[in-house]
């Protein structure tokens, strides 16, 4: 039998019995006889829901079940049995209709049956919040009485709504699990049919809080697909009924999880097969794509920014890991989600309790992270972010980054029972409560054998930070299809919107075009948003009419036109926190750079303090414009001024700082060698005049361009 | 060269928000001018001034407001009174006695008195948390749930709790939210943007965008109302159209201009008509700035702003 036909039989025998059952109740009660759920003001919701016809007397709702009927179509097509499913739903919502019928109580504690609206409206809300992060509803008997129990259990612990049908309510009574709606089991009633009471509060909700118009089918199922995270698991063994049903479930967007092996037809995110019971959860949770907020951290020792800045000295150090005398390494790695085991934590080599007290050792600890809008490129954005987690906990330090990192667990710590897989506790945590945007999986393997670490290391992390600095040196701004704009500091400068380029990071040096496409990711609504860069006006002063729209938009009109790359006209705004200020140096045709660190006076008769004031505040400047230190070495540069070569001073160490970046820069676009030897600093002059002498000795190509007003 | 007057018009609005229910309602905002700018076009709907009760009853309340609630015991009684007042045009609830970190009362009494209080008034009611984002979320929904059919406003929806307040006052109870932010015209539009999709009627939304007393970095309230009415009627940024409301009472009357006694500061005069002027300043900069709603305490104050209203309007 295929499972068309196994859905259709299933839905002509529950169509059979509902039109008995109303033919029954007619000849009893007479045509005009109400028929209503308690407490609910939908009427019978699901059919309300679907069709936008309330049915109040047993005469309408067989005139419903002839709506029901025109449902049922047989063609072997998808949608057919999709419909089907709806339809056989329907006739589940009448059959238990009809039980309530002449006032009667047709379910006694501990099953529900019907939920009232005000239920619905209580649930709703946390399932709105993800407090109850999906809703599971659980079908049949289960192998065994404790497989049950176990499982009910496991969604429990995760917060989840468990609801109850059929052999199962008897298994949990049987155990003597407390149920009921305040624990979030609730046991509906044993006839399949109860599962209708489940539906329905799917469907109210949809009609409540997703304001879908009653008889609007396709919103309401969009709704249910995309906003009640409810999923099915369906004991073996299945009759044409349940499958029907199931069907009526996936037309919803709730996919099937079943242990039953025979005449079963697998469906890809809809119909799962998983023969062992005890993996139900978690497969579940990945079919309807449904995490877990994880609240605490489970670690022995307590974890809170107050212990960042604590720092491990010898003496009360347990052990200590140095990448700077052995392997060492830290790395997130994107992987397909049928790799990793979520959760998964393990420690290769010896835990902490095997290594000698004071000794130095090797470490490597591996991220591995899945998710449907991961990216590569943010495995960078994750990564900086292990120093502040690992520093969180109480006793334990670290400093450094990639294959540099230093870690030192504190005697104390140690005693408190603190492990090295305890660092893998954090980050699982950490990670995927921060980037839960991102990351739907998070597995951590953390190596402290000596060979191992040397292995993941050299052939496993620095081939990817190579690859990571080759990707991040290649990335030009002609090189990718958008722009961010960061508008953070609007707070205090409520007119400055950043427009950040993979060439020219934010002027606070903090927000690259990685960090910026990551935030955007991270959080849609957010500071960063995406700028196409479509319909260029000019690529030589980096103006497009996309960017001004954006930066109009950003700045709610404060400002209209933006350049990327020049100085002189329409410069990037600044808000307040540049590293660096750039200014215009009149005598030599040049720019003077001022870093936020220097105190002292520039060639320009101003301090870092003066020249800030001139630029800061979102005030559009011509001649002066803030920056982040990164920036003067891109090609980018001022580059409608002509780049780089006009930079004439800077202070020593901001020189120093950036030497090798701007050497090469000024290498490739001009074929000069060691220009910052050429550019003054406060030892050489920070008079204009001096400073002119200096560049002619040098031969500086500033003072051979063209002024730039 | 005679005057010749040109009427700036903008293509925008901002939202009609009623508050209330049955035949006593207020409705803010549909305005398509900068404040009190009603020679660019006429006022759709004036600024309206609200009277500020707490569920401490009188107890914090100045010496001089409780005056004028004399013979009032119950919340019940208060209420009435507030409501009673000359120029209060709906009734503001604050369960700051909600707060952990204060006297810290549980739901439920808090409940039974936003209960008591609803029932003793059919005036359009606002209702305020307590300050404590956990606890207002807990807090919230439960007072959406009780004052069902009322169309409330419930205030205090903020970025970390605005799911649980936004569901339950916005699509579970039918209710107004009241969209807290601190002051940048980014984090409330932000706000909104997420609010909204949540599903929330956009109509149904009401920012309280933050305050300060005047004196108190009173300008960035200014410049940030200043910008979001810019934005909602210039640029027709629908995400910022929602109208302003601003409790002021909360503010003014903690600064030491409105609390230091006379015996302190014998040359700043009258302690009472000190706390009157602080709000009463307040509330004139924040309607001249763009908040279509405030919220006093002192129903001196609230005379006075609301004769000002009328004045201008």
């Amino acid at each position: 039998m295929t499972l068309f036909e196994r859905v259709f039989n299933g839905n002509d025998a529950v169509y059979g019995l509902t039109e008995q059952a109303i033919d029954g109740a007619i000849a009893q009660y007479g045509e005009e006889k109400a028929v209503s759920f308690p407490d609910t003001a939908y009427c019978l919701p699901c059919y309300y829901a679907v069709t936008g016809v309330k049915v109040t007397t047993l005469k309408e709702l067989k005139e419903a079940l002839g709506v029901v009927k025109t449902l049922m179509t047989r063609e072997k097509r998808l949608n057919d049995a999709f419909m089907s499913g709806v339809a056989t739903a329907l006739c589940a919502e009448f059959i238990e209709a009809l039980k309530y019928i002449d006032g009667q109580v047709p379910y006694e504690q501990p099953l529900y049956g019907h939920l009232p609206d005000a239920v619905i409206r209580n649930l709703g809300v946390p399932l709105v919040t993800g407090d109850i992060p999906g809703v599971a509803v659980i079908l049949g008997a289960a192998p065994t009485t404790e497989e049950a129990v176990n499982l009910v259990k496991s969604y429990q612990a995760q917060g989840i709504l468990v609801t109850l049908v059929g052999g199962v309510c008897d298994q949990v009574a049987e155990a003597g699990m407390n149920t009921g709606d305040a624990v979030r089991v609730i046991p509906l009633g044993k006839d399949v049919t109860s599962v209708i009471h489940v539906v329905s509060v799917a469907i109210r909700a949809a009609l409540i809080f997703g304001n879908v118009k009653p008889g609007d089918a396709a919103a309401l199922m969009e709704y249910t697909f995309k906003r009640v995270p409810a999923f099915v698991n369906a004991f073996a063994p299945l009759d044409d009924v349940i499958v029907a049903c199931g069907a009526g479930a996936i037309a919803l967007g709730f996919p099937v999880i079943t242990n039953e092996t025979e005449n079963i037809f697998r469906v890809p995110k809809s119909l799962i097969v998983q023969e062992d019971v005890s993996k139900f959860n978690a497969t579940s949770l990945e079919a309807r794509d449904i995490k877990i907020k994880i609240t605490n951290v489970d670690i022995p020792v307590a974890f809170a920014s107050a212990f960042e800045g604590e720092i491990i000295r010898r003496k009360e150090m347990q052990v200590e890991f140095d990448g700077s005398r052995v392997d060492c390494a830290e790395l997130v790695q994107t992987v397909e989600a049928s790799e990793i085991e979520d959760h998964k934590i393990t420690v290769i080599g010896p835990e902490a309790d095997e290594m000698e007290l004071g000794s130095k050792n090797s470490i490597a600890y591996v991220v591995k992270v899945a998710g449907k809008n991961m990216q590569p490129d943010f495995e960078p954005v994750i990564e900086r972010k292990f120093h502040n987690y690992i520093n969180c906990i109480e006793g334990v330090y670290h400093t450094g980054q990639r294959d540099m990192q230093r870690i030192r667990i504190s005697i104390n710590a140690f005693n408190a029972g603190f492990r090295i897989r305890h660092i893998g506790e954090v980050l699982y945590t950490q990670v995927k409560n921060e980037f839960d945007a991102v990351v739907d999986k998070c597995e951590v393997v953390i190596y402290t054998d000596p060979a191992e670490c040397t292995r993941i290391r050299h052939e496993v992390a620095v081939p990817i930070f190579n690859k990571r600095d080759d990707r991040l040196a290649n990335l030009t701004d002609e090189s990718v299809d958008v722009y961010y704009s960061c508008i953070l500091c609007q707070a205090f400068s409520p007119s400055h919107v950043c427009v950040v380029t993979p060439e020219r990071l934010g002027l606070c040096g903090a927000v690259s075009w990685l960090d910026a496409k990551a935030t955007n990711e991270l959080d849609p609504a957010g500071p960063c948003q995406v700028i196409t860069k479509e319909r260029p006006i000019d690529e030589n002063l980096g103006s497009y009419e996309d960017v001004d729209e954006a930066v109009q938009k950003f700045s709610q009109g404060a400002l209209e036109h933006v350049t990327l790359y020049s100085i002189m006209q329409d410069p990037m705004t600044s808000c307040g926190c540049f590293e660096c200020i750039c200014g215009i140096e009149p005598f030599s045709n040049g720019v003077v750079i001022a870093n936020r660190e220097y105190a002292g006076m520039t060639p320009l008769g101003m301090t870092f303090p003066e020249m800030a004031s001139m630029t800061g505040g979102g005030v559009q400047t011509p001649g002066f414009m803030g920056h982040g230190k990164h920036f003067i070495a891109s090609k980018k540069f001022m580059k409608a001024e002509g780049g780089i070569e006009r930079i004439v001073w800077m202070p020593k160490e901001l020189k120093e700082f950036i030497a090798e970046k701007l050497n090469k820069s000024a290498q490739e676009l001009y074929g000069i060698e060691n220009f910052t030897d050429m550019i003054g600093d406060e030892t050489i002059a920070t008079d204009p005049e001096e400073l002119v002498a200096f560049l002619t000795e040098k031969g500086h190509p500033a003072l051979g361009l063209e002024p730039m007003m | 060269m005679p005057f010749n007057q040109k009427p700036q018009k903008f293509n925008a609005k901002t939202n009609t928000v009623t508050i209330g229910s049955g035949d006593k309602t207020v409705t803010i905002g549909g305005n398509s001018t900068f404040p009190f700018y009603t020679f660019d076009a006429p006022t759709a709907n004036a600024p309206k001034v609200g009277i500020e009760i707490s569920d401490g009853g009188l107890e914090g309340f100045a010496d001089g407001i409780k005056a004028f609630y004399e013979g009032a015991a119950s919340m019940g009684e208060i209420a009435k009174k507030a409501a009673s007042f000359a120029g209060v045009d709906f009734l503001a609830l604050n369960l700051e006695g909600g707060d952990p970190n204060g006297a810290n009362k549980s739901v439920d009494e808090l409940i039974a008195i936003v209960k008591e209080v609803a029932d003793a008034v059919d005036c359009p009611l606002v209702v305020e948390g307590c300050k404590n984002v956990e606890k207002d979320a807990e807090l919230l929904p439960k007072v959406a749930e009780v004052l069902q059919g009322r169309n409330v406003l419930v205030m205090s929806e903020k970025e970390e709790n605005y799911k649980a307040i936004g569901a339950a006052a916005g699509l579970a109870y039918d209710q107004i939210v009241g969209a807290e932010s601190a002051v940048d015209i980014n984090l409330a539009k932000q706000l909104n943007v997420v609010t909204t999709q949540l599903g929330v009627n956009a109509q149904k939304i009401v920012m309280n965008v933050g305050s300060a007393a005047a004196g108190y970095g009173y300008e960035y309230v200014v410049s940030t109302m200043d910008r979001i009415k810019g934005a909602a009627l210039g640029q027709n940024d629908n995400m910022l159209q929602m109208p302003i409301i601003t409790p002021v009472s909360a503010e003014t009357w903690g600064v030491k201009e409105s609390t230091a006694s006379e015996a302190d500061m014998p040359e700043w005069g009258n302690v009472e008509e000190r706390g009157i002027d602080m709000e009463v300043v307040t509330a004139a900069a924040d309607l001249a700035a763009g908040s279509d709603a405030v919220i006093l305490r002192h129903p001196k104050s609230v005379e006075t702003i609301s004769a000002l209203i009328k004045a201008l309007v």
